[in-house]
């Protein structure tokens, strides 16, 4: 790597300023869930049967692995920038308190849960992106190949928004809420999680790039998830149908993807330069373990909507 | 000593996964198997030794880093950099030669062996040898500045860095292999790497 590319690494002081202010608002955030009361402990319902409820808990435990990604990765990645910025502490914080706000939440789905943690989550991502384009912009080089490569990744940020925007509308969807951002709930799902999926792929084919695609199967995240959102985006952009076979069967194979993504990644590891008993480099320097499992949370979210979508279509059918 | 690094301990990667059999192997030798005098003749070596305490001179030290003896294994062995210089002799033969016209120079000014002279003579001659302006007629067929710099001055600091001791000195990790280094900006560290204290 070369050292004009990580020249300056220090963000300037208004930078760094902006920064401590996020990391304040996202503490205060923090805090004000913790403290705030405690709804009493009701007698355990029984595990949901209702086709919203069960998509509303698939959609809260989609938000919950996109937090889990999003907190290992900002973890390691803003551990090895040395956490130069305070802002750089708030994914962490973000992320933590929608992983454990989406586990309380997908466990009774129904219930009522506070919006919060998952707003916090979508602002937080939403200034990560601002600050990513920062990082990438002051080096020299500006919008360079080896920049967007080797900089704070512009994709990132985006699956803690993720994360924070299917946490809020399985909130929604479990109190029954038959529309999303004025659209029938089970289109709009659809089409965020293909969006999200199509950005998540063109992220993994940027990075799979600079690894020059030496492993057959670095193609396989550019080539399954695009697929799996074209899929999922034609049968919940047109009239409710029962979901197509096809497309519940690709976002499964997406699904399962991520998974194996770990399993490659741990490989990738295990073959640079002193293998595993060299975590202390590798886990840094080698593909990272965290990033596959958004395209499992993504593919979750996008057969909850193929659920919806159909279900929006009887509800129609029975008015 | 003092050092920008303090409390710097290099050897401390021994069992780390900074280093492998390979480099321990090697450090091992640099540590505990200094070699004996095999090539040098006594005269030769006390005049090398002499050199070796002005061009690196390791006052702070309890036990000197050793220069001669690895430059006697370099000539015993035969065994240089993997190149010759066009115009000088052969390995063994320069610095032969170089050691002798050395030790004539001395003799020719001063009337006495290098090794008998005061530390700021010695420093004085060393002076004009890298400034060529010798009268000895033995660097006749090898030139002065060029068996300073190339010769004397090179191997001796190659040998003195080579050494862990040196290393902590200036904060060196040793080889980047099999644990290299992640944070390349400026002014960021590994916590693997040497804390510079400024």
């Amino acid at each position: 790597m070369n050292h004009a590319v990580q020249a300056q690494a220090e963000s300037g002081p208004a930078a760094r300023a902006l920064g401590a202010a996020a990391l304040g608002l996202t503490c205060a955030t923090v805090l004000a869930v913790l403290s705030s009361r405690r709804q009493p402990r009701l007698q355990p319902l029984p595990l949901p049967t209702e086709p919203e409820a069960r998509a509303a808990g698939q959609l809260y435990l989609s938000a919950a692995m996109l937090a889990a990604s999003v907190l290992s990765d900002s973890a390691l990645e803003h551990y090895r920038g040395g956490f130069e910025n305070p802002g750089m502490v708030a994914p962490l914080a973000s992320a933590t308190l929608a992983l454990g706000a989406a586990v309380r939440a997908a466990r009774r789905p129904a219930r009522p849960a506070s919006p919060l943690p998952f707003g916090a989550a979508c602002a937080v991502g939403a200034a990560g992106l601002g600050f990513h384009v920062y990082n990438v912009l002051r080096r020299p080089g500006g919008l360079s190949w080896a920049n967007l490569f080797y900089a704070a990744p512009l994709g990132a940020p985006a699956a803690l928004s993720l994360a924070g925007l299917f946490g809020l509308a399985a909130r929604k969807v479990g109190r029954g809420a038959p529309t999303l951002a004025r659209m029938p709930r089970g289109r709009a799902l659809g089409l965020l999680a293909a969006a999200g999926l199509v950005g998540t792929s063109l992220e993994a084919a940027l990075l799979h790039f600079r690894g020059a695609y030496h492993n057959p199967a670095m193609w396989l995240p550019v080539a399954l998830p695009p697929v799996g959102a074209a899929l999922l985006a034609a049968n919940t952009a047109g009239p409710p149908t029962a979901p197509s076979r096809l497309a519940r069967a690709w976002l499964a194979a997406t699904a399962w993807l991520g998974a194996a993504g770990v399993a490659l990644h741990a490989r990738g590891i295990a073959r640079q330069m002193g293998g595993w008993r060299n975590w202390s480099q590798n886990l840094l320097s080698g593909p990272p373990l965290p990033a596959p499992p958004s395209f499992s949370a993504l593919a979750l979210a996008g057969r909850a909507a193929l659920a919806l979508h159909a279900r929006d279509g009887r509800r129609r059918e029975a008015v | 000593m003092k050092t920008r690094y303090p409390g710097y301990d290099v050897l401390a990667k021994w069992n780390s996964p900074s280093f492998d059999d390979t480099t321990r192997h090697v450090l091992a030798q640099r540590l505990d198997k200094v070699p004996p005098r095999r090539f040098l003749d006594p005269a030769e070596w006390e005049l090398l030794e002499a050199v070796n305490r002005r061009l690196l001179p390791q006052p702070e030290r309890a036990e000197p880093i050793p220069i001669t003896p690895w430059i006697d294994a370099m000539l015993h062995d035969n065994v240089g950099e993997g190149f010759r210089h066009p115009d000088m002799p052969p390995l063994r033969e320069a610095w032969r030669t170089g050691l002798a016209a050395l030790a004539d120079e001395a003799r020719l000014r001063h009337g006495q062996s290098f090794a008998a002279l005061d530390v700021e003579v010695q420093d004085a001659l060393l002076r004009a040898l890298a400034a060529n302006d010798v009268r000895s007629p033995q660097w006749q067929v090898l030139h002065a500045e060029r068996f300073f710099t190339q010769m004397l001055l090179k191997t001796a600091a190659g040998i003195y860095y080579a050494h862990p001791w040196a290393w902590n000195e200036i904060g060196f990790g040793g080889p980047a292999s099999p644990r290299g280094y992640v944070r390349l900006g400026f002014d960021r560290r590994d916590p693997w790497e040497a804390r510079e204290v400024r």
